[in-house]
């Protein structure tokens, strides 16, 4: 990943994390200051219920104690009061004064319980009220009272009449009792009648509601559940199939015998809180999306400020592996970058003084060595030569027979001492003249087979022993014999090649005085061919092996130091390689690698047909 | 001049000063106004939409029962049977005039006979008419004396003409029937004018037009009853003849229901429903006809409460809920299903209380078809839907065997037998009714005593 990549994500995620981190506070803020504010309001909804609960209880007292004073009141003591009362007559008492009193339930019933008469429940006459006893509380409480339609809900209150008639009446828990109490906007109450006790059972049918009817009263069942089991206030949030989310507050109605009787379910609306919430959403999208932007230009202008010189000066030093010395980069700027690629033009100048330096030291180095060898070479010729002519010039002294004698000697040696001069000369005449390969179609094994063939006799003297197909000792690993037996066929001039390998050979017969071993291997690859010549002999160092091919170094006693150095000149000129490798005493290997150039080849077996 | 007129006030004011005998005797004219808690929807009495008492006032029957349940002559002077009682023949009274103004005939009455008898073979023979059934039936002269066999000639355009006292004049379904007096009546004008029937008023509103002078006669509930006596009215009330009854809408599925029934029969407090709702406006039964018709009604039962309706509590929790239907337009039927409710409840049948639709179980009230026990029964089992009882002979040995029968189909359950009020102003004098309830308003007539 490039570092202007890796700056714009660095830039894209700071921006990122820091938004959301912002938002993810100031949400949870709100969220917080919103449940705070809810609960305060569903305490005072709560409150304001049990408020009016209590008033409602003390109505409901006093038009209890209004109805034990009525005249029908006064006529059901009366009769109440008879051996054998009848109560035909008061059927429909009850729920003539329940009706004037705007009471729900009402009930007269004697000290023996029997109900005289029943505004809820007419035909209940005759039947007992367990409320009709003196145990009954003279406060208002809850309780479920039965009705032809069902249990419904009741606050109810018990007055009693010298103990003779009991006047039990109330008002029902229902939508009119909800409507009565003063909700804040965004706030609703519900009343669940928990009329059979149920533990752990929801119906729908049972909840009273004072607005709407709800879409999916089911969604309730929990908190009133939980109600249910616990009688302790319970809450949850509910999503409504409408979108509106609300937070739903249950509170235990419990009747005399602490039994839950009823739920009061006060919902608050996160309609608030949610629209507040797509708000903060809303805005840290944006801030976000502009952060990103912001990032991307940030980035952009800062990749260009900081990573353009460094792509350069990463450019200046490929090229500058590549060979090319004379790489500058621009000095864009005075600071660290600019610094740096102030030392990389710095480099690349010090180095190509180096290199010249170093060209001009080789350069002299080689001449040095090239006089030295060149005097070497030709001062074994002239001591014989001074001799020579200084012993002539001593026998025309001695007489004409002497000298003639000695000038024929001397003769032979002179010319002879000259031959060797001219080889010399010769020989570096060659090197210096190095032919051109002509390239034709070339078996690479009958090249070998003609050098070693040149060699037998040598080889056979020195009593090395010759092996084409394996090889026992090789370091490298022996390339692998070339077992198709097919001709290896290259483009290459025979004659140099001849020679290279026969330079190869002598080398080895020199380098194995005491005899060895010669194993010669050929193996073609897919567009190359190599050659390995392999001896047993001393082997070389490392130093040895690292100048082994600069002209004119032998490490032999007699060496011109150009045979390796011509080896080289013959492969580089057919566009291959030479590669050594030795240990002292683990003998020495040399592989040349050879092209196939088989356009060369293509072009040359033309020329040859 | 001055003085002719002198001498006629005198003499008219002799004539009308001795009020005790301007009481005494019949008055023609005046208007009598009823206040009914009916809310009939057709005069028709095939429909038996209406109350007998009013369609009795238009609409004759060829014969009529007396107080002892026998048949009399009415629109036929005499009647014989032959083939052992599969054919009757009747003679048609003479000169006796429809309200179109038509003379009846034989033709008339076959048509009207055959409309309200589809399995009859009604026959015109010159002034007779000859009536043949599919099999034998010595009570066919008191059958002829219900009102769904009341003579009636019906127009293309819908009007009922009838041989009755009165004629109908306006009638506005289930709010007003005017009648007036049949001019023409075969026996004898009646003394009344016009007679107005306000249908569907309740008990106070009854009580109310009643104070306000604005109508003589009210209708009252049974329930009314005890109330209007206490209040100083004057009353008059009928036998014990309109049957309160559950009838199941199917016979009994199973061995546990059919002990169900039984006890639900037995428990439910018809005492209770009589004395309390009803505010003993009715006799409590369990019989379908009436003790004083039948004389072996007291027979049947109505205890409620037994040890052994108890002990049926535990085979009856198997049953699934009940359903009992009532007329949601009468406050004291509900009062009175409610109650039901309350005892089932107390041996364990869960019921619940509908007011339409099909149901377990009706609460139903049957006026007293016939003063005849056989034909009762009968027509009772009619119109409740029940088998129709067979009679081997016309003893009433066989005739509690065909009620006992009934009763033990599980299908009915008698409560209590009501009897008819009205309330009636002072004005109104010479009311009588009969001993099948009905109103014999042709002999009434209104005269307001001067305070």
């Amino acid at each position: 990943m490039s570092f202007r990549r890796r700056l714009l994500l660095l830039f894209s995620f700071t921006v990122f994390v820091s938004v959301a981190v912002v938002t993810w506070i100031v949400s949870d803020m709100t969220r917080h200051a919103f449940d705070r504010a809810n609960d305060q309001r569903t305490a005072a909804l709560v409150a304001q219920f049990h408020r009016e609960f209590a008033r409602r209880g003390e109505e409901v007292s006093a038009k209890i104690q209004a109805v034990a004073s009525t005249p029908q009141a006064m006529r059901m003591l009366v009769a109440a009061s008879r051996p054998a009362p009848d109560y035909s007559t008061f059927l429909d008492d009850a729920q003539v004064i329940a009706e004037a009193q705007h009471l729900d339930f009402l009930e007269f019933a004697d000290d023996r319980g029997v109900i005289i008469s029943s505004a809820q429940w007419p035909a209940k006459f005759g039947y007992k009220e367990p409320l009709a006893s003196s145990n009954t509380p003279s406060y208002p409480f809850l309780k479920v009272e039965e009705t032809p339609g069902g249990a419904a809900l009741g606050l109810l209150a018990v007055r009693t009449t010298d103990r003779k008639i009991f006047v039990i009446g109330g008002i029902r828990l229902d939508k009119t009792f909800l409507s009565s109490l003063e909700l804040p906007s965004g706030m609703r109450a519900m009343l669940y009648e928990n009329l059979d006790g149920g533990m752990g059972t929801f119906s729908s049918d049972r909840l009273i509601t004072t607005g709407d009817h709800l879409e999916n009263p089911q969604q309730l069942a929990g908190v009133i559940q939980s109600v249910q089991r616990t009688a302790i206030d319970s809450a949850t949030a509910i999503h409504w199939n409408s979108g509106d989310d609300e937070t739903v507050n249950a509170s235990p109605l419990t009747g005399e015998n602490h039994q839950v009787l009823g739920i009061l379910l006060v919902a608050s609306s996160r309609r608030a809180y949610s629209d507040l919430r797509t708000q903060i959403r809303s805005a840290a999208l944006l801030s976000a999306s502009a952060g990103l932007l912001l990032a991307v230009i940030l980035s952009s202008w800062v990749a260009a400020r900081i990573t353009r010189p460094v792509e350069e000066l990463a450019r200046g030093a490929h090229e500058l592996a590549a060979g090319n010395w004379q790489t500058q980069v621009i000095v864009r700027s005075n600071d660290e970058i600019g610094e740096l690629a102030e030392s990389f033009n710095r480099m690349t100048r010090d180095l190509l003084n180096q290199r010249e330096r170093l060209v001009q030291a080789e350069r002299v180095a080689a001449w040095r060595e090239l006089a030295r060898r060149l005097a070497h070479e030709l001062k074994n010729p002239l001591f014989p030569l001074q001799l020579t002519v200084e012993n002539l010039l001593r026998a025309r002294e001695q007489g004409k027979a002497q000298f003639d004698e000695t000038f024929r000697e001397s003769a032979g040696t002179l010319l002879s001492e000259i031959q060797n001069l001219k080889t010399i000369i010769a020989r570096f005449s060659d090197f210096s003249k190095m032919p051109q390969p002509h390239f034709q179609p070339v078996e690479l094994e009958q090249v070998v087979e003609e050098a070693l063939k040149l060699h037998q006799a040598q080889l056979a003297k020195a009593k090395i022993e010759v092996r084409r197909d394996s090889s026992p000792v090789s370091v490298p690993p022996p390339l692998p014999l070339n077992e198709s037996q097919r001709p290896i066929l290259i483009a290459a001039d025979p004659d140099l090649l001849h020679r290279a390998l026969s330079n190869l050979i002598v080398n080895a017969i020199d380098a194995m005085p005491e005899g060895g071993a010669l194993t010669l291997r050929t193996h073609q690859e897919t567009d190359s061919a190599r050659i390995q010549v392999s001896d047993t002999g001393q082997g070389l160092s490392t130093a040895e092996c690292g100048r082994l091919f600069t002209p004119y170094y032998t490490s032999k006693p007699h060496g011109t130091g150009l045979g390796l150095a011509i080896v080289q000149s013959i492969v580089s000129d057919h566009g291959g390689r030479i590669s050594v490798s030795s240990q002292p005493g683990q003998g020495t290997t040399f592989i040349i690698e050879l092209p196939a150039n088989r356009d060369k080849l293509s072009t040359a077996q033309r020329t040859h047909v | 001049m001055k003085r002719y007129s002198l001498i006629l006030l005198v003499f008219s004011s002799v004539l009308s000063s001795p009020h005790g005998y301007a009481a005494s005797r019949p008055h023609y004219g005046g208007t009598l106004r009823i206040a009914s808690r009916e809310v009939p929807q057709t005069l028709d009495p095939s429909a038996q939409a209406v109350s007998p008492n009013l369609s009795h006032q238009v609409f004759e029957t060829l014969v009529k029962l007396d107080e002892r349940g026998r048949p009399q002559p009415l629109l036929a002077t005499s009647w014989e049977s032959e083939a052992g009682s599969q054919r009757w023949r009747f003679l048609l009274r003479g000169g006796v005039n429809l309200h179109d103004g038509s003379l009846l005939d034989a033709s008339t009455v076959t048509a009207s006979l055959r409309a309200a008898n589809p399995g009859w073979k009604v026959f015109a023979m010159g002034e007779a008419v000859m009536i043949q059934t599919e099999f034998a039936n010595p009570e066919l002269p008191s059958e002829l004396a219900l009102s769904r066999n009341s003579i009636i000639r019906r127009a293309k355009d819908g009007r009922l003409s009838g041989t009755g006292p009165f004629m109908i004049a306006q009638w506005i379904p289930s709010k007003h029937l005017t009648l007036k007096a049949n001019d023409g009546y075969w026996n004898g004008r009646p003394f009344l004018d016009t007679i107005e029937v306000e249908f569907g008023k309740g008990d106070r509103e009854q009580k109310m037009l009643l104070d306000l002078a604005k109508a003589e006669v009210a209708e009252l509930a049974p329930e009314s009853i005890r109330g209007a006596r206490s209040e100083g009215r004057t009353i008059i009330t009928s036998q014990p003849q309109e049957l309160l009854a559950l009838v199941f809408s199917a016979d009994a599925g199973s061995d546990d229901e059919a002990h169900a029934r039984s006890a639900m029969a037995e428990f439910i407090d018809s005492s209770a429903i009589n004395n309390v709702v009803f505010q003993g406006g009715g006799e409590p039964s369990a019989a379908l006809v009436p003790n004083w018709v039948s004389g072996y009604g007291f027979i049947f039962s109505s205890s409620t409460g037994t040890l052994r309706s108890r002990q049926q509590r535990l085979s009856t929790q198997r049953l699934s809920t009940w359903t009992l239907a009532y007329d949601a337009s009468d406050p004291t039927e509900r009062v009175v299903a409610e109650r039901i409710l309350l005892n089932a409840r107390d041996i364990g049948i869960n019921l619940q209380l509908i007011t339409s639709g099909s149901s377990t179980v009706r609460l139903v009230r049957i006026p007293l078809p016939s003063l005849t026990p056989q034909l009762a029964l009968s027509e009772l089992a009619r119109t409740l839907q029940l088998p129709r009882p067979k009679y081997v002979s016309g003893s009433v040995t066989d005739l509690y065997s065909a009620e006992s029968a009934l009763l033990q189909s599980h299908r009915v359950v008698p409560l209590v037998h009501l009897r008819n009020a009205v309330a009636l102003r002072p004005e109104v004098h010479n009311w009588h009714v009969l001993t099948d309830g009905d109103w014999q308003l042709c002999d009434v007539w209104l005269w307001a005593e001067r305070p």
